[in-house]
């Protein structure tokens, strides 16, 4: 596990110090689409091996939802972004 | 029916009321502290951190973007309150927290190496610099963390956890003979 996070507001911080939500590259379906794509949104999850964009919150600091980009067989972390800046960043990549 | 409600601070059963012998490291716990909440609107980070810095006595703790705790011993929690509203109107919410936190006030030649034993930010006094303030984790107990002197650090906690970080920072300077007690000044 990635054991040291550089926040973007509270600077380097240890893994203790955050709630990790999970993957955060999913996008929430339609709320009309069908039962398969809301069953794989809410259930079915992947265990990749290597680069992994998650949604961490740093509970005891700033109390901000992060992406966190990492490498869980290196544990090297590759980015940290705020939740907020990193939704901004995709709905102008589009 | 009316009812009379008598403040008590957490720690009351827990400190002597008189001051006892001081050692180099001491706790001092003030009794009163006014401390409210400052969150910017959308948009109005910038200027209200502009208005907490020229705000005179109140001092500003980060605890997020655009979020502050400001803290005051001087003024009442009514008057800091009325003062930031005045002061603040249309581009912060503030919610006063006096009761509802408790302020540890550390200081003492060896107050970094009694605060590494549950603190895992650097706190160098290079890195660290007088008036930086940050929440942190406490052992397991979270913390409004600031310097405001050379060897002088302010924790401000929840009032629930006030008894276990007290426990636990007397457990961390025990080995530089902590002295704790309530503040003097009141």
């Amino acid at each position: 596990m990635a054991s040291l996070i550089h926040c973007p507001h509270c600077g380097v911080r240890p893994k203790e110090e955050f709630s990790i939500r999970g993957d955060a590259s999913l996008v929430r379906p339609d709320p009309e689409a069908s039962d398969e794509a809301w069953n794989d949104y809410v259930h079915i999850r992947s265990n990749p091996r290597g680069r992994y964009r998650e949604h961490w919150q740093h509970v005891a600091g700033c109390r901000r939802w992060l992406v966190v980009e990492r490498d869980t067989f290196t544990h090297e972390v590759f980015s940290v972004t705020d939740a907020a800046a990193a939704t901004v960043a995709r709905e102008a990549g589009r | 029916m009316s009812r009379t409600y008598i403040s008590r601070h957490p720690l009351d059963d827990l400190l002597p009321l008189e001051p006892g012998i001081r050692a180099v490291d001491h706790l001092d716990i003030p009794r009163v502290v006014a401390i409210v909440s400052v969150m910017a609107m959308d948009g109005e980070e910038a200027s209200v951190a502009a208005g907490l810095a020229a705000s005179g006595d109140a001092s500003a703790r980060f605890s997020g973007p655009g979020e502050w705790l400001a803290v005051s011993q001087p003024q009442t929690a009514e008057s800091l309150h009325r003062n930031l509203s005045l002061l603040l109107a249309e581009t912060a919410y503030i919610v006063d927290q006096s009761d509802g936190r408790v302020v540890f006030r550390l200081s003492g030649p060896n107050v970094r190496r009694i605060l590494a034993k549950g603190i895992a930010t650097d706190l160098h006094p290079a890195i660290f610099e007088t008036g930086t303030s940050v929440n942190v984790l406490c052992g397991h107990i979270s913390v409004n963390l600031a310097r405001t002197g050379e060897n002088e650090f302010e924790l401000i906690v929840m009032r629930s956890f006030a008894v276990a970080l007290f426990d636990d920072l007397k457990v961390m300077g025990r080995e530089f003979d902590l002295s704790a007690g309530f503040s003097v000044r009141g």
